[in-house]
């Protein structure tokens, strides 16, 4: 008895996992992009490590231009070589020798500074899970529509980053977090930039749909500083970050420039380094994909006729469908099908073809559902669905 | 009967494999210590060519990143107060007061905290209980003259938005009573930094220019200031050295003197904890290129953080074109043999290179003579424990510190010679202080224990150490293997008596090791008492060093007879040793208890272990009886006889020393006295090596005599 079971189970276990995992896919595809965020990290401290700080200042400043405002950036330095003692330009970071543009002016919101930038503290911005006193303005605010930018600068190695000299990143712990996101929906799309060395390293572990991940380096291989200011003494930018923002000044807001041609514009040769991206876990066509849809602010608007309409038929919905919930199979099956209920509705938007061709039968099949007003002949052809099932999973266990 | 056999055979067998090898290294300690001493003085040899490149291992300190901000324009602000120094010196009555409130007004006008400290040169006295003892301000107070002191000058810089909490310390002795030129030039570089300091916007350390008064030796001057530094006086300090000494006259006469002049105080000012410290010297000695001479050896063999050699070698190479110098033995460069086995290494390093491009092993010749020259320059000052500089003194505060001494080209007449001269200085100096401004610890990245083999080059402690370990290990095997065979001795000579052997007999015997290390004890106290003679020795007043030498001599013979005479051993009759077992036991211990002396030692003071090992450890373990060598009549027992005869010789401390000198600087100067003055100096600097001479090489260069000449 207990062995069926036992054997039973892991059939109903899967049968759930497909159906969970269809949800999912299908939401995160058929959400619509409604905002942007940047979560920009430089992870080491000391004077020395100027140029890390100055990475992340420059892409700050860029991303603002390109029209994320200030309360969806989080920006954590761990140290702050503006009001260091050694700095030869009191309260000015550059990221040039020729000193023109100063990164460090006045409308800068860092809000994760010093020893406040932890391991720690960074899975808490990523996950939301943060103290109740934690205020908005230091929280990734996320929701399933957004577009994450996760640029991160410091000192790296094999599957690590290293946090204030202190404390590492290993991979499997962005990943995990990652996926904690994913699961918690607090992204649509995610794009995770480094600049370390072997920065590739630290992607290995991600599974999560929807990352867009680059590296600016391979297994193996450093990362390198651009040039040294010899006026403040130290190296201010590194080359990987360099020829990134050296692509962006080209672009303004308007322009749609790919991704594709931001990661195929890192030329080996003058990086010192092979800049490596990961579109595995990617659906989209990087040809497709502007570049302001993760470093600005710009997104597909769709015209509609009646501005609350989509909401107004999501309530409607919601109300109809009610099942009974005694038995966990039912259960996991009146998930799926609310889910697919909201794919449903918001897959007039999008072209069909996208979806997979199960998808598409439980569509048809919902479809049919509908139309039946009764409830209680809903409930007998719940039961009739349920006979099959119990047949193929006891003949499957034998 | 079988199996009891079987039995008894089986824990034999099953010893452990540790114990097995340890007995295998015994029975065959004759090859085991040949090889290892042989073995110990090849790789001592071989560490110049083992040498590693230096590199700067701080990231932190990014020497060279920054470009140099020293102009012209703080060179010729130089230029005119060394002018000025220099014209003092028409008035040599007056020129110490004037040139020291000269420097004062300067360092004031550009805006330091500047005060004078005032010292009492101590002299250099035996302190036989202050060996490892840290200087204390207590000590010292008791008995100077009024009359003679010396006056630093200190400017202090504060880093405009540091912490006020560490800082970097720049010296130049500077002799008042009879300067020159050279005397002032350390001065002008050292001002034109100072002055670019003051300007700056990029310090985080604060900047303390120390101008030592070095009229009663440069390491006195800075000592005194360390030390008032390091033990602050809670009370006012200038009321106190009034209460001691009533001659402050031109003390008040400078406060009454105008009102920029009461900015420059008494009062003792002081900044936070000290990075590095640099020594700055000038000096003319006819080179080809202008040249760098880093000295870093501070007492008892301690050096300064690697890095901080790394850094300026680094910049007055690649930045300033300076050749940078280490000490090295001069005498050593000519010598044929160095030539030889630099030739043979060569060769071998092609062969090796042939096998296997990959593998680098081999230096050229000349290479290999310069660095086995500067490494033993390296080792024999590291040995003596005895600072190479004024900045030894900041050692002992746990300061890494060097001297850097400048000597260029051409004569310093030639006054554009002297400003692009001032400014390569000064952007060597002001490049150091950039580099270790950005440090952020104390410096402890690199390496503390090293040899040097040129600037460049470095052997770590984990390469020379394999030297004296193996020069040291056949030391417990040969006394292990003493000790066993005349255990076995014993059984075969008594086997008749000891059918019928009482206990107490056995225990006796057992234990019989014991007399001898009576005798041992013996003579290492006897080695103690003669190591405290010089102290009264020192107290008869006017002595020659040479009478003083003899003195030493005679006292010690006649205490190691009295000692013999009173602690004799009637204790060997006692047990019945035979004479023949006697001396080997005596040896098995005196080698033990010199094997824990050199261990205690290389601890303290590596070089000295190594140079002692070396010296010392063929003696001892050779060390026969030369009556059973020579009554044996075979040549090789009597070439035996000759070896120990030889070596029993060059191992005595006064008789190294002499040949050493010899070797080095020729014969025709020597005299008894020399030997007396060097002891002196490592007393006077509290070097161990005094200790390890006294206390550990002489006792057991005595026992080795008295093996030798045991009447067996």
């Amino acid at each position: 008895m207990y062995g069926s079971l036992g054997s039973r189970s892991p059939v109903m276990v899967m049968f759930l996992l497909l159906c969970t995992s269809i949800a999912f896919s299908a939401s995160a595809e058929t959400t619509l992009h409604t905002n942007n965020w940047a979560v920009l990290v430089c992870t080491s401290r000391f004077w020395f490590n100027y140029r890390h700080m100055a990475n992340t200042l420059s892409l700050y400043r860029t991303v603002k231009r390109l029209g994320i405002p200030d309360e969806r950036i989080i920006l954590m330095l761990a140290d702050d070589m503006a009001c260091n003692a050694r700095n030869k330009y009191p309260a000015q970071v550059f990221n040039n020798e020729n000193h023109r543009l100063n990164l460090y002016g006045d409308n800068v919101e860092v809000d994760y500074r010093g020893y406040e930038v932890t391991v720690e503290n960074f899975f808490r911005v990523l996950t939301g899970r943060h103290e109740t006193a934690v205020p908005r303005s230091k929280r990734l605010l996320s929701d399933e529509g957004s577009h994450i930018l996760l640029y991160m600068t410091g000192h790296g190695g094999d599957e690590f980053l290293k946090f204030q000299d202190s404390e590492e990143l290993q991979s499997h712990d962005l990943a995990d977090a990652v996926k904690q996101m994913k699961e918690k929906r607090r992204f649509k799309e995610l794009l995770i930039m480094v600049d370390t060395c072997q920065a590739a390293t630290l992607f290995s572990q991600l599974h999560s749909p929807g990352v867009l991940a680059i590296g600016s380096s391979k297994k193996g291989e450093n990362s390198y500083s651009h040039h040294l200011d010899s006026d403040v003494g130290v190296s201010v930018v590194d080359r990987f970050t360099y020829y990134t923002l050296a692509f962006f000044e080209k672009l303004n807001m308007y322009d749609n420039a790919s991704l594709s041609s931001l990661f195929t514009s890192y030329n080996p040769n003058l990086l010192m380094s092979t800049a490596y991206y990961r579109t595995d876990l990617y659906q989209r066509n990087l040809e497709e994909v502007p570049v302001t849809n993760f470093f600005g602010s710009v997104m597909e608007t769709i015209h509609t006729d009646y501005a609350y309409k989509i909401l107004s038929k999501k309530t409607s919905e919601k109300v109809k469908i009610k099942m009974p919930s005694e038995e966990p199979v039912d259960h996991n099956e009146r998930r799926s099908l609310q889910n697919s209920n909201v794919q449903d509705q918001t897959s007039d938007t999008k072209t069909e073809a996208q979806q997979c061709p199960f998808t598409s039968t439980w569509n048809s099949f919902n479809k049919k559902m509908e139309k039946i007003e009764n409830i209680d002949s809903l409930v007998s052809y719940g039961l009739l669905i349920m006979l099959p099932l119990l047949l193929i999973s006891t003949w499957l266990s034998r | 009967m079988a199996g009891t056999k079987v039995q008894s055979e089986v824990p034999k067998t099953r010893q452990r494999p540790i114990v097995r090898l340890g007995v295998l290294l015994i029975s065959h300690s004759l090859l085991v210590s040949v090889l290892c001493c042989t073995a110990g003085v090849l790789a001592l040899l071989l560490l110049p060519v083992l040498a590693k490149n230096t590199y700067i291992s701080e990231n932190a300190l990014m020497p060279g990143s920054a470009s140099s901000m020293l102009s012209n324009q703080e060179v010729s602000e130089a230029n005119k107060l060394i002018k000025d120094i220099t014209s003092l010196y028409s008035k040599p009555s007056t020129a110490a007061i004037e040139s020291r409130r000269l420097i004062a007004q300067y360092m004031s006008n550009l805006g330091a905290e500047v005060n004078y400290h005032k010292f009492h040169p101590q002299p250099n006295e035996f302190h036989p209980l202050h060996f490892f003892s840290s200087p204390d301000a207590g000590m010292i107070q008791e008995n100077f003259s009024c009359a003679s002191y010396g006056v630093n000058t200190v400017g202090v810089i504060r880093a405009p938005r540091g912490d006020g909490k560490e800082a970097i310390v720049l010296m130049t002795p500077y002799n008042s009573v009879n300067g020159d030129l050279q005397e002032a030039l350390p001065l002008g570089i050292a001002y034109s930094v100072f002055s670019l300091l003051t300007q700056v916007t990029w310090l985080a350390k604060d900047i303390i220019w120390l101008v030592a008064d070095s009229q009663y030796g440069e390491y006195a001057a800075v000592a005194a200031w360390l030390r008032d530094y390091h033990t602050p006086v809670f009370s006012d300090l200038s009321s106190l050295n009034t209460e001691l000494c009533h001659d402050s006259s031109y003390i008040l006469d400078l406060k009454e003197n105008s009102n920029l002049e009461r900015k420059i105080s008494y009062e003792f000012r002081r900044s936070g904890t000290m990075a590095a410290a640099l020594v700055l010297k000038v000096a003319y000695r006819n080179e080809v290129e202008d040249t760098l001479s880093i000295f870093a050896e501070a007492s008892n063999g301690q050096m300064p953080n690697l890095d901080l050699i790394n850094i300026v070698n680094y910049l007055a190479v690649h930045r300033q074109g300076y050749r940078v110098k280490v000490e090295k033995v001069w005498s050593l460069l000519n010598s044929k043999w160095l030539k030889i086995l630099g030739e043979i290494f060569e060769s071998l390093g092609k062969f090796v290179k042939s096998l296997n491009p990959d593998w680098k092993f081999g230096i050229p010749v000349a290479e290999y003579i310069e660095g086995t020259a500067t490494l033993a320059s390296s080792l024999y000052y590291q040995a003596i424990g005895v600072p190479t500089g004024p900045h030894g003194a900041f050692r002992d505060y746990q300061v890494d510190a060097i001297t850097l001494e400048i000597s260029p080209r051409v004569s310093f007449n030639n006054k554009d010679r002297r400003n692009d001269f001032l400014l390569q200085g000064g952007r060597l100096i002001e490049g150091v202080i950039r580099s270790v401004n950005n440090l952020l610890e104390k410096f402890h990245q690199s390496f503390f224990l090293y040899l040097l083999t040129s600037p460049s080059k470095f052997v770590s402690v984990g390469v020379y150490m394999i030297a004296f370990a193996l020069l040291v290990a056949p030391l417990p095997v040969v006394a292990a293997s003493l000790y066993a065979e005349t255990h076995n001795l014993i059984p075969t000579s008594e086997k008749e008596k000891s059918a019928a052997d009482d206990e107490l007999g056995s225990v006796i015997r057992s234990w019989k090791w014991l007399n001898s290390a009576k005798r041992v004890f013996i003579v290492h106290l006897w080695g103690a008492m003669v190591s405290l003679f010089p102290y009264f020795i020192s107290q008869i007043p006017n002595c020659t060093p040479t009478t003083n030498f003899h003195v030493w001599f005679l006292l010690s013979v006649f205490s190691l007879v009295i000692l013999k005479w009173i602690l004799g051993s009637p204790f060997s009759q006692l047990c019945g040793l035979q004479p023949q077992e006697e001396w080997a036991i005596l040896k098995s211990v005196t080698i033990s208890s010199f094997f824990i002396g050199l261990c205690l030692m290389s601890v303290i003071n590596f070089a000295t272990a190594e140079i002692g090992a070396l010296l010392m450890v063929p003696t001892s373990l050779m060390a026969h009886p030369l009556k059973l060598d020579v009554r044996g009549g075979r040549f090789l027992r009597f070439s035996r006889a000759i070896c120990n005869l030889v070596l029993g010789v060059i191992s005595f401390p006064p008789a190294t020393f002499f040949i050493l000198k010899g070797m080095f600087e020729g014969y025709s100067g020597i005299n008894a006295g020399d030997f007396w003055n060097w002891v002196e100096s490592l007393w006077a600097w509290n070097s161990a090596t005094y200790l390890y001479i006294g206390m550990v090489h002489l006792p057991c260069w005595i026992l080795c005599v008295h093996v030798l000449l045991h009447p067996c």
